[in-house]
C-alpha cells in the first residue's frame, strides 16, 4: 500500500509494515500474543457467547490448534514444496502413539510432555524420511497414491500390531502435561491453550525463517519446475526430503500436544478422512501462504466443531420445514466436496493466497514468460 | 457394546427378582407409584430456571447416525413421559444432544470435548452414553473429574470398568464412580455363547471371524478361551476389518477344516450380516450353527432396514444369538409408545438408553430430597446411580451397579432364528436365559 | 508376419505364468474365488488406466463411479423392474440382466462423461495438483449424494442369478462366479478390438500418444476425451452390476478401498496399458486371497499397497507398461 508519497514521509502504518518486514520473526510472536489474547475476549461477545461457555471456546481453540500444527506441516509439502500428500494423518498416528508410548500405564514409562513434543517430532519425521526416500523419485500424483498407501497402512498395523499398541482397544490413561511442577488438568483448558499457543507461535517462526532461507526458495522452485530447478543447481531428492520430514515432524508434534489432551489413543482415529480434512484445510486457506493456512485450518476447525451443529439448532427453533430437515454435521463432507471441486475451478490460489502461487495457478499458456509451462509446474 | 432389539421389552417395568438389599428406587413411566406423579409439586430451590436435562452423548450423523439417533430417541421418550407427570419433584426435564460423530465417524476426541460441554453445561444432572467403548475411555476421565454421571447403553468392553485398566481412566478421583453400563460385558457374554455352542448344541469345533473392532475383538478373545476351558476345537481365528467386501476366501479356507459351528465376533454393521449371507453359500458351511453376540442377534424380523436377517435373507437359518439382558418382560408398552411417538419400531439400543435414563431419573428423585443446588444435585445423582444398594427397575427389568459401575446381576437371554415367522422372512424367538452372578465380585 | 513381443507374447506369457501360480497356490475353490474378485478389480482398473493413459489423471473418484454404478443397477431392479430375488427362467434372466447391464452401462456412462465436462476439462491446462484435488472433491460429493439418497446401512441388491453350483476339479463353482469372469473377459476383448481396431480407437490412442499432433491431424479432442470417460464409466458400471449381484449387498463408502485395490492393479500393470490392468486386476484378487488362505486376512490391505509401494518404487512402469521415465 506503500505509495510513492509515503515513501518520502511515511505514516504510522507504512512505518509499521517496514519495522514488520526487518522483524518477522517478531512480528509473528507479537501477532500470536494479539490473538491469543483477543480470543477469549471475542468469545465473550454474543451472538458467539452465546453458542457454549468461554471455557468450552478455550479447549476448542486449543483442539483447534492441532489442526493449525497440521495445516501448516501439510503446508510445507504442498504448499510450498508441491508435493501432494494424501496419507498425511499417518505422522499424525506416529506421534500420538509416541507419545502414548513414552507416558501412559501400558509400558510404565512417564517421560515428561516437553522432551516428547521433541521425541513425537523427530520419530515422525524418521518415518517419513523412510517413507520418502525411494518414493520421492516418482511423478507427482504417482507420490499421492503410494501416501494414501502409506496413510493406510500405518493405523493397519496399529490395529494389527496388537501385542505391542494393544489393538483396537486403544491406550488409555496417558499422562498429562506438567510445567515446573504445575500439572495440567481435563477441567481447565487454559494451560493447554497457552502451551499451544506458544507451540504455535514458535513453529510459525521457524516455518517463516525457513520460508525465507536458500531451502525454502529451493521448495518453491522444484515446486515450480523441477527440471529448472535441477539444472541450477538444486539436490532435489534431498530438498525434497526435507520438506517431507519437515512436514512429518509438524504432524508428529500435533499428534504428541491431541494425545496429552485427550489421554486416550486408538487407531480408529486416524482414517483417511482426517487428512482429507487437512488437505481442504490447506487447499481453502491458501497453500503456500503460512497465514493463510493456519486461518484456513482454524476457520473450517471452528465450523465443523461448533457452527455446523449451531446451524441445526438454529434452524430446529425456527421451524422452516426443509431446513430443520437437513442436519447439516450430516453434510459436511458434501460441502468439503463442493468446496474443493469450486476453489479449484474459481480460485485455486485458496481463500488467503500467496502472491506467488496466484500467479502460479493462474497462469495461461500466454504467461510462459513468467512461469513454465503449467502442465509441468507440478512434480510433473 | 451392543444390546439386542428389546422390542418385546415393556415400559411398565416390574421388579423381575425381588431386590437384594437396601432401598429401591423406582422411576418406572406408566405406573402409578412413579414418582413426582403429582403435577401440584413446585421445584425446590435445587431446581434452578425450572428444568434441568439429561444429556446424550452418541454418534448422531454420518454412517453412524442408525446407532445413535434412535438411542437418544430412548431418552427423549422417557424424558417426555416423566414431564408429562410433572418432571421429577416438579422440576422439568429437558435434554442435551451431542454428537461424536466427526466426518461421520465416531471420534474419541469429540467425544472428549462433547464431555467438556456437558459437564460445562451445569443444569446437566447425567449423561446417557457414549456408544463406543473407544469414546468412553477417553470420557470417563473428565466425568470422572468433574462428578458427572455417565450411564453407557451400549458399552461392554471389560477394560472400560474392570481393573487394572478401568483405574487408569478414575485417577483423578478413584474411588468416587461416575460411569456405569447396562450391558453385561464381554466376559460374561462371550463365554455363554461359547457354553450355548458346545453343551446345548452339542458341537465340539468351531470357526471364530471378529470384526477387528473393539467390541468384536473383545467377544471373540472371550469366546475363544471359553470353547477351549471346555475342550472344544478351536480350527481358525479370523479378524476382517469392516472394510471387507468378500468373505468369501475367509469361510472357503475355514470350511475346508470342517468346523461344526461358527461364532461371529462382532456386529451386523460391521460386517458380521455380510459375513453370514456369503459363509453360508460355502459349501460344508450350509447347515452348520452361526452363532452371534448381540451386535447380530439385533432381534429385527427380516424386512427390517439394516437388521441382520434382512441383510443375510435366506441365509439367517440356524443362527443363534445371545443378548446381555433379561427377556422376562412381555409387556409391549416400551414399543408401543416408541412406536407411536417417533413413527418407527425402537433401534437396538433405544431401550436401553430408555433404562439409563430411567436410572437418572429415580436418582435424581431421590437426590432432590437434600439437594441444595445443581451442583449438589448431580452429585447426588452420581451418588445414588452407583451406590450398589440402590436397585432400579427399568425397561430391562431391575438393575444395580457393583463398586465399578457393571451390573451386579447380569443376564444372558438366548435367541434363535425361525425362518417361518415374519411371513417367511424369519423373525428371532427367545430360547432360555441364565443370570450371572457378579463379574467384578470378590 | 512377426509376432510382436511387446504387445502379444510378453502379456500373455505373464498372464498365463499368474495364473498357473495362483492356482498352484490356491486350489480350485479359492482359485475361483480370486478370479471372480479379480474380475470386479480388473473392470475398474481399466477406467483408471484408460484415463491416465489419455490425460494423465489419476481419476480419484472412479471408485465411487462403480459404487454409483452399483446403486444404480440396484435401482433398476428394484423399482424399475420390481424384482426381489432369484429368476429361475434362463431366458427370462439373460433378459433381464442384458436391459439392466446395459442400463447401467450407458447410464454409468454419461454420468462419466458429465464429471468430465464439468469437472476435470475446464482444468485441462492446470497444474496437476488442481484436477486431482477436484477429482478428491467429486469423489466426496458422489458418496455423500448416495449416502442421503440410499442412507448409510448397507442397501441389499435383489441376486436374480441363482446361487446354484457344479462341481468342478474337486471344487464347487457358482454358475455366477463362471458369469462374472466371462463377462469382464468379453468386455475386455470388445475394449481392445474398439481400440485397436476402429476410428474412435485409433483417435484415442493418438491423442494419448501426442494431444497437439492428435488435434492437428484432426482428431476431436474433447469429443475423445469425453467418450474415454464414457467408457471407463460404463464398465466401472458393468463392475458395480456384478458385485451386487455377486455379494447381494452394498454401501455408499463401497467405493474408496475396491477404487483403491483398482488402481493398485492399474498401476501393477502398467498404467496406460489396458491388459496390464486386466492382470493387475486378477494379481491384486489373489495377493488379497492369498493372505486370508494364509490366515492373515487382516494384514490384506497392507500387503496390497505394500505391493502397490514397491512397485513403484522398482519398476514405476509396471509389470506391461512401458518406461515413463525418471523424470520425478
Amino acid at each position: 500500500m506503500t505509495t510513492a508519497t509515503s515513501k518520502r514521509l511515511p505514516s504510522p502504518w507504512g512505518r509499521l509494515r517496514a519495522r514488520a518486514r526487518d522483524h518477522r520473526s517478531l512480528t509473528i510472536l507479537a501477532g500470536w500474543a494479539i490473538v491469543a489474547s483477543v480470543l477469549p475476549v471475542i468469545v465473550m461477545i454474543p451472538p458467539l457467547s452465546t453458542f457454549q461457555p468461554e471455557s468450552l471456546w478455550i479447549d476448542g481453540f486449543a483442539n483447534a490448534g492441532v489442526f493449525i500444527l497440521l495445516a501448516m506441516g501439510l503446508n510445507v509439502v504442498v504448499g510450498l514444496a508441491g508435493l501432494l500428500d494424501l496419507g498425511y494423518a499417518a505422522f499424525f498416528a506416529i506421534g500420538s502413539y509416541a507419545y502414548a508410548f513414552g507416558a501412559s500405564p501400558f509400558t510404565n514409562l512417564q517421560i515428561p510432555f516437553w522432551p516428547m513434543l521433541l521425541v513425537g517430532a523427530v520419530v515422525a519425521a524418521t518415518l517419513g524420511i523412510l517413507l520418502g526416500a525411494p518414493t520421492l523419485r516418482l511423478r507427482g500424483d504417482y507420490l499421492a497414491i503410494v501416501t494414501l498407501g502409506f496413510g493406510e497402512i500405518v493405523p493397519a498395523v496399529f490395529l494389527n500390531a496388537s501385542a505391542f499398541t494393544k489393538g483396537t482397544n486403544g491406550i488409555g490413561g496417558i499422562y498429562k502435561p506438567e510445567l515446573f511442577g504445575f500439572q495440567f488438568t481435563l477441567e481447565n483448558p487454559v494451560p493447554y491453550y497457552v502451551a499451544m499457543v506458544g507451540v504455535l507461535a514458535i513453529t510459525m517462526v521457524f516455518l517463516y525463517r525457513l520460508q525465507g532461507s536458500r531451502l525454502g526458495r529451493a521448495w518453491m522452485a522444484i515446486r515450480e519446475d523441477e527440471l529448472a530447478a535441477a539444472s541450477s543447481g538444486i539436490n532435489t531428492i534431498t530438498t525434497k526430503l526435507l520438506a517431507f520430514a519437515l512436514g512429518a515432524s509438524t504432524a508428529g508434534l500435533a499428534g504428541v500436544f491431541a494425545t496429552s489432551k485427550l489421554t486416550f489413543v486408538g487407531p480408529g482415529q486416524f482414517g483417511f478422512q482426517v487428512s482429507f480434512t487437512v488437505l481442504a484445510m490447506v487447499v481453502l486457506g491458501g497453500m503456500g501462504n503460512i497465514w493463510g493456512v493456519a486461518t484456513g485450518a482454524f476457520v473450517i476447525y471452528t465450523i465443523q466443531a461448533v457452527l455446523l451443529k449451531e446451524l441445526n439448532q438454529f434452524f430446529a427453533v425456527l421451524h422452516v420445514p426443509i431446513l430443520q430437515s437437513i442436519d447439516f454435521v450430516q453434510y459436511q463432507y458434501l460441502l468439503y466436496g463442493v468446496a474443493l471441486v469450486a476453489m479449484m475451478l474459481l480460485r485455486p490460489e485458496g481463500l488467503f493466497p500467496s502472491s506467488r502461487r496466484r500467479q502460479e495457478l493462474h497462469a495461461t499458456s500466454d504467461d510462459v514468460a513468467d512461469v513454465p509451462p503449467p502442465t509441468e509446474a507440478l512434480g510433473a | 457394546m451392543k444390546y439386542g432389539k428389546l422390542g418385546a421389552l415393556g415400559a411398565g417395568a416390574l421388579l423381575v427378582f425381588s431386590a437384594c438389599s437396601g432401598t429401591t428406587a423406582t422411576a418406572a413411566p406408566g405406573t402409578s407409584t412413579a414418582p413426582g406423579g403429582s403435577s401440584a409439586v413446585a421445584a425446590g430451590a435445587w431446581c434452578v430456571g425450572g428444568t434441568v436435562k439429561i444429556g446424550t452423548e452418541l454418534p448422531m450423523s454420518g454412517g453412524e447416525t442408525a446407532n445413535g439417533a434412535p438411542t437418544a430417541n430412548g431418552v427423549k421418550l422417557a424424558i417426555k413421559q416423566q414431564n408429562a407427570k410433572g418432571g421429577v419433584a416438579g422440576c422439568k426435564l429437558d435434554i442435551n444432544v451431542q454428537d461424536d460423530a466427526l466426518n461421520g465417524v465416531h471420534d474419541p476426541q469429540t467425544g472428549a470435548k462433547n464431555m467438556q460441554t456437558l459437564v460445562a453445561d451445569a443444569a446437566v444432572m447425567g449423561v446417557v452414553g457414549p456408544f463406543n467403548s473407544g469414546v468412553a475411555k477417553a470420557e470417563i476421565p473428565i466425568s470422572n473429574g468433574a462428578g458427572l454421571l455417565m450411564c453407557s447403553p451400549a458399552n461392554t468392553n471389560n477394560g472400560v470398568t474392570q481393573p487394572p485398566e478401568g483405574d487408569t481412566y478414575r485417577k483423578t478421583n478413584p474411588t468416587k464412580i461416575s460411569y456405569i453400563r447396562t450391558a453385561s460385558p464381554d466376559s460374561i457374554q462371550g463365554p455363554s455363547a461359547a457354553d450355548y455352542l458346545y453343551k446345548d448344541l452339542g458341537k465340539t469345533s468351531v470357526y471364530i471371524i471378529d470384526d477387528t473392532e473393539t467390541f468384536g475383538v473383545g467377544v471373540g478373545d472371550t469366546f475363544q478361551a471359553e470353547f477351549k476351558k471346555l475342550g472344544g476345537n478351536v480350527v481358525k481365528r479370523d479378524s476382517a476389518p469392516k472394510s471387507t467386501t468378500d468373505y468369501t476366501p475367509l469361510f472357503t479356507a475355514a470350511a475346508a477344516l470342517n468346523p461344526q459351528g461358527v461364532y461371529l465376533a462382532g456386529t451386523t454393521p460391521t460386517g458380521m450380516g455380510l459375513a453370514l449371507k456369503q459363509g453360508r453359500t460355502v459349501s460344508g458351511l450350509e447347515t452348520v450353527p452361526f452363532v452371534g453376540p448381540d451386535g447380530v442377534a439385533d432381534l429385527g424380523p427380516g424386512g427390517t432396514q439394516g437388521a441382520t436377517i434382512t441383510i443375510a435373507g435366506a441365509a439367517s437359518h440356524d443362527v443363534y444369538g445371545t443378548v446381555g439382558s433379561a427377556h422376562d418382560l412381555a409387556d409391549n408398552t416400551f414399543t408401543a409408545a416408541y412406536t407411536t411417538e417417533f413413527g418407527g419400531a425402537p433401534g437396538a439400543y433405544s431401550a436401553a438408553a430408555y433404562a439409563c435414563a430411567q436410572i437418572i431419573i429415580a436418582s435424581l428423585d431421590k437426590a432432590s430430597a437434600t439437594a441444595t443446588d445443581l451442583a449438589s444435585a448431580r452429585e447426588g445423582v452420581r451418588a445414588n446411580a452407583v451406590n450398589s444398594a440402590n436397585t432400579f427397575a427399568t425397561v430391562l427389568g431391575s438393575l444395580n451397579f457393583d463398586k465399578y459401575g457393571d451390573n451386579v446381576h447380569p443376564f444372558i437371554s438366548f435367541y434363535k432364528v425361525d425362518m417361518t415367522l415374519a411371513g417367511g422372512k424369519g423373525d428371532w424367538t427367545f430360547v432360555k436365559q441364565e443370570s450371572f452372578s457378579d463379574p467384578n465380585a470378590q | 508376419m512377426t509376432v510382436d513381443f511387446r504387445r502379444v507374447i510378453r502379456p500373455v506369457a505373464i498372464g498365463t505364468i499368474a495364473l498357473l501360480t495362483e492356482y498352484a497356490l490356491l486350489g480350485t475353490q479359492q482359485f475361483a474365488n480370486a478370479l471372480t474378485l479379480g474380475a470386479i478389480y480388473a473392470l475398474i482398473a481399466l477406467g483408471y488406466t484408460m484415463v491416465y493413459g489419455i490425460v494423465e489423471l489419476i481419476n480419484f473418484a472412479h471408485g465411487d463411479i462403480f459404487m454409483v454404478g452399483s446403486f444404480l443397477a440396484m435401482w433398476i431392479m428394484t423399482t424399475v423392474l420390481g424384482l426381489s430375488g432369484p429368476v429361475t427362467n434362463l431366458l427370462n434372466l439373460v433378459g433381464l440382466l442384458s436391459i439392466v447391464m446395459f442400463a447401467t452401462m450407458v447410464g454409468m456412462g454419461f454420468i462419466g462423461m458429465f464429471i468430465e465436462r464439468f469437472a476435470y476439462r475446464p482444468l485441462r491446462h492446470a497444474p496437476r495438483l488442481a484436477p486431482l484435488i477436484t477429482a478428491i472433491g467429486v469423489s466426496f460429493i458422489l458418496q455423500n449424494i448416495i449416502s442421503s439418497l440410499f442412507g448409510p446401512s448397507p442397501v441389499n441388491v435383489p441376486q436374480i442369478v441363482p446361487l446354484d453350483k457344479f462341481a468342478f476339479m474337486g471344487g464347487k463353482i457358482g454358475y455366477l462366479n463362471v458369469f462374472m469372469v466371462v463377462l469382464a473377459v468379453v468386455l475386455m476383448i470388445a475394449l481392445q478390438l474398439f481400440v485397436g481396431r476402429t476410428r474412435l480407437g485409433r483417435a484415442m490412442r493418438s491423442t494419448a500418444q501426442d494431444r497437439e499432433a492428435a488435434e492437428l491431424m484432426g482428431v476431436d479432442i474433447n469429443q475423445t476425451i469425453a467418450i474415454t470417460f464414457f467408457i471407463a464409466a460404463a464398465l466401472a458400471g458393468a463392475g458395480g452390476v456384478i458385485q451386487g449381484l455377486y455379494f447381494g449387498s452394498i454401501k455408499f463408502d463401497l467405493g474408496f478401498f475396491v477404487g483403491l485395490k483398482a488402481f493398485t492393479a492399474a498401476v501393477l500393470g502398467g498404467i496406460g496399458n489396458t491388459t496390464g490392468a486386466a492382470i493387475g486386476g486378477f494379481i491384486i484378487a489373489f495377493v488379497e486371497v492369498y493372505a486370508t488362505v494364509l490366515g492373515y486376512t487382516q494384514w490384506s490391505e497392507v500387503a496390497v499397497f505394500t505391493v502397490l509401494i514397491l512397485v513403484l518404487v522398482f519398476r514405476p512402469s509396471g509389470l506391461l507398461g512401458q518406461q515413463l521415465g525418471e523424470r520425478a
